[in-house]
């Protein structure tokens, strides 16, 4: 699998780390409930298709991105720097 | 109180001393890449603030008559030059070292600058096989349409950190540079010496400060 990184330009995957869902929100510490922490850490989707995910570019520029990936055929939609998308991910 | 443990004969020594020698390795015959040590240079990591790069670009090329590269690119001038490092961050080179510390003067405050000049191993690649040495361990694509003159990259070869750019083409054609992690320099060169051994290889270890960084 090749992942474009927006800043370097196509890589092979082993030059990057996967790190899961991009979509978990930290919810505020001080006021969030047990159950809703409980979710944030341990609760996670995994479909079978689309899928927004963590990777950082280690071997490269040590930018962390959010690929756009459908889980079945490795087909990659979008690459963004996740510093970009941070505010905007979905809940 | 002198430290009874510190020799007194202690002298800064390149980067691939001890592990590159002058001479021939691999195959005989015509060297089909040649490999020279770049030392003497003076490395700086800079690193735009938060607030933006604007401030550290101008005295740049205020300066050096550098512009940074907003790309994966490396700018040249006659004694400097710039090599892009991920958003933000550069390499800034200078051919000899000797009064680097005073140049970089024109750059602190502006952002993170750190001399690197002793922590970097750089070498110079060259020769018709040079292309075909390298791919044996480097996933980048360095046919000339895809890596021209000029380009800049951060990737990984043999499982080590490598800053990679091409240099202005010799008489053989393409010249690339390395540089790597000192602390990475033998096993790096140990993974550069078996690659280049089949195409025959021309090593020149005490080029000093002369050619272009």
């Amino acid at each position: 699998m090749r992942i474009t990184c927006p800043h370097c330009g196509a890589r092979d995957a082993q030059e990057f780390s996967y790190l899961g869902d991009a979509n978990p929100k930290r919810p505020d510490g001080l006021d969030a409930t047990e159950a809703a922490m409980h979710d944030y850490v341990y609760q996670r989707d995994n479909p079978a298709g689309r899928h927004r995910e963590l990777w950082y570019h280690g071997a490269g520029c040590h930018a962390w991105l959010v690929v756009t990936r459908d889980t079945r055929s490795h087909a990659i939609e979008a690459v963004e720097v996740a510093s970009t998308v941070r505010s905007g991910a979905a809940a | 109180m002198a430290d009874a443990a510190t020799p007194a004969n202690w002298t800064p020594r390149g980067a691939w001393a001890g592990i590159l020698q002058d001479g021939h390795l691999g195959v005989a015959g015509t060297p089909g890449v040649r490999i020279a040590a770049r030392d003497g240079l003076g490395i700086a990591s800079l690193i735009a603030p938060g607030t933006g790069a604007a401030a550290l670009t101008a005295a740049v090329k205020a300066r050096f008559g550098l512009d940074l590269p907003t790309k994966p690119a490396i700018s040249h001038s006659a004694t400097h030059a710039a090599v892009w490092a991920g958003p933000g961050q550069w390499l800034l080179l200078a051919e000899n070292r000797d009064g680097f510390d005073d140049a970089l003067q024109a750059v602190v405050g502006l952002g993170a600058v750190a001399e690197q000049s002793s922590g970097r191993a750089v070498l110079r690649l060259s020769g018709p096989k040079a292309r075909e040495a390298l791919a044996k361990g480097c996933m980048l694509d360095l046919h000339p349409a895809a890596f021209p003159v000029g380009m800049a990259a951060l990737t990984s070869i043999g499982h080590i950190g490598v800053h990679l750019w091409r240099a202005e083409d010799g008489p053989e054609g393409a010249v690339f540079e390395m540089m790597v992690a000192r602390s990475m320099a033998g096993s790096f060169w140990s993974w550069l010496s078996g690659a280049v051994a089949e195409f025959g290889c021309q090593v020149v270890a005490t080029e000093g400060s002369t050619g272009r960084g």
